[in-house]
């Protein structure tokens, strides 16, 4: 075999070495930002039920007919229906942290929880905020189907109750028929800056994997250069 | 050299995968079953809502406005249900205060302390200008007016006749627009609506309903329907 082609097949070898070193790093980096955004929804989930038990006390502790007073649905509702919409969200980030159904069941309950939250403030414009920061936090994950599942959840929960009761979703009892496309509107507006940034996010963790398997590859063969230099050095003054 | 490969997946981690899925699917269906009746609770009107009487009772202690409408709200201080309809009817004071004359009328038992009122609600009535806020002492007026639940509104015109009885939130506790907001914002600026009532919805006022409301039992829902 010529020199140069054993140079050629090393070279071949060496980049195939440093593509499988990025791949690695990219794909543990990834891990580490899906486990990482997990683990931060399951506090976020724990957080917003708390929360929403905080308003349904502070805000409709009581229902009343006459003098006689009993606890208020929507404290109820806070605490059973809460509990329900945190419960596989942090049980799944708490047991399958990273994996793919753990994320998308965590962006369906962050919608669910946004639509909890308009229903116990008594529909104010305000809470309906709580979706477009929602959608926000989702981007973390830099994986936009996530923020597609997101999108469904919402859009349906609003098309359901924009059929059954319009004026609970729109603020008016007859709605145009295309009014369900205004909101819509607005939350693929939200979106489609969401994910070509968070495709851009994923570009950019492969690059540094890339950067960073480059310079792995270069400081082991100072090393392995540097060890080679001392062994003869060695050599060297033990042949002395 | 280390590089990473996906180990084969054992039976026991694709049961664990399949017993998640089953898991979301069986969690999504409960937390639909949780909406569906936060909706219906939300959206259930009370029975009996707003009866009034064609025309203003003669035994009626509340003055009305002899040049234009007068509106009266129905409320129990405590029901918290009752602040949407209380912002609701700010609301409405701000297009049409020059229409329409407006009181909001407390249920207050005979046998209440004097703080009984001292709610944040009666404080949000006393602030829109326009509104007159009265204390309902033993519910005799909402009794004279057919009015058995919290939220409950009845608007009268200049001669006294009834010109609508109902609700004016969409549904119990819930800010917006509603039809009978819009059916009393039709009747006061072209002096028709296409019906006259709207569900009511919110705290019973008494404890016990008086009986005509109680044999009425239906109630009118957001579409016109009887329940």
């Amino acid at each position: 075999m010529s020199v140069a082609r054993k140079a050629l097949e090393m070279t071949k070898a060496a980049t195939e070495a440093i593509v499988q070193r990025a791949e690695t790093r990219y794909e543990a980096h990834r891990q580490e930002i899906l486990r990482t955004t997990d683990r931060m929804f399951a506090g976020l989930m724990i957080g917003q039920w708390i929360f929403a038990i905080f308003i349904a006390l502070t805000f409709s502790p009581y229902g009343w007919q006459g003098k006689v007073k009993a606890i208020h649905m929507h404290v109820w509702i806070a605490v059973f229906l809460g509990a329900a919409i945190t419960s596989l969200p942090v049980a799944l980030a708490w047991f399958r942290p990273g994996e793919l159904l753990t994320r998308h069941v965590i962006a369906a309950g962050q919608m669910l929880w946004s639509a909890l939250l308009i229903h116990l403030t008594g529909g104010r414009i305000e809470t309906h905020f709580h979706v477009f920061g929602s959608l926000a936090f989702l981007a973390f994950y830099r994986d936009w189907p996530v923020l597609l599942t997101g999108t469904v959840v919402v859009a349906t929960e609003h098309l359901i109750r924009g059929i059954l009761w319009p004026e609970s979703v729109y603020g008016i009892p007859n709605p145009e028929w295309w009014r369900f496309l205004e909101h819509a509107f607005w939350v693929v507006f939200c979106i489609s800056i969401l994910i070509p940034s968070c495709r851009r996010g994923l570009r950019d963790m492969r690059v540094m994997a890339e950067r960073g398997a480059e310079l792995e590859a270069l400081s082991e063969n100072q090393w392995r250069t540097s060890s080679v230099v001392d062994r003869a050095a060695a050599e060297t003054r033990g042949d002395r | 050299m280390f590089v990473m490969e996906r180990a084969p997946a054992s039976d026991k981690s694709r049961l664990a995968s399949r017993l998640a899925w089953i898991a979301a699917a069986a969690w999504l269906a409960a937390v639909a079953g949780g909406f569906a009746f936060l909706w219906r609770y939300k959206s259930t009107p009370a029975p009996g809502g707003a009866l009034a009487p064609e025309r203003w009772p003669a035994a009626s202690a509340v003055a009305r406005a002899p040049d234009r409408a007068t509106l009266l709200l129905f409320a129990h201080p405590r029901c918290v249900c009752t602040r949407a309809s209380v912002a609701e009817l700010a609301r409405m004071m701000a297009r049409f205060h020059d229409r329409v004359e407006a009181r909001v009328l407390f249920w207050t038992p005979a046998d209440a302390p004097r703080d009984w009122n001292a709610t944040d609600l009666w404080t949000s009535a006393a602030r829109i200008p326009g509104v007159t806020v009265l204390r309902d002492e033993g519910g005799r007026e909402a009794s004279r007016f057919a009015v058995a639940t919290s939220g409950g509104v009845v608007l009268y015109d200049a001669f006294g006749r009834l010109l609508f009885r109902g609700g004016i939130t969409a549904a119990r506790g819930h800010e917006g627009d509603s039809f009978g907001q819009e059916r009393i914002a039709s009747l006061l600026t072209t002096g028709a609506a296409d019906r006259a009532d709207a569900p009511v919805f919110g705290c019973a006022l008494d404890d016990e309903p008086p009986a005509r409301m109680a044999r009425a039992g239906t109630f009118t829902t957001n579409r016109g329907g009887k329940r």
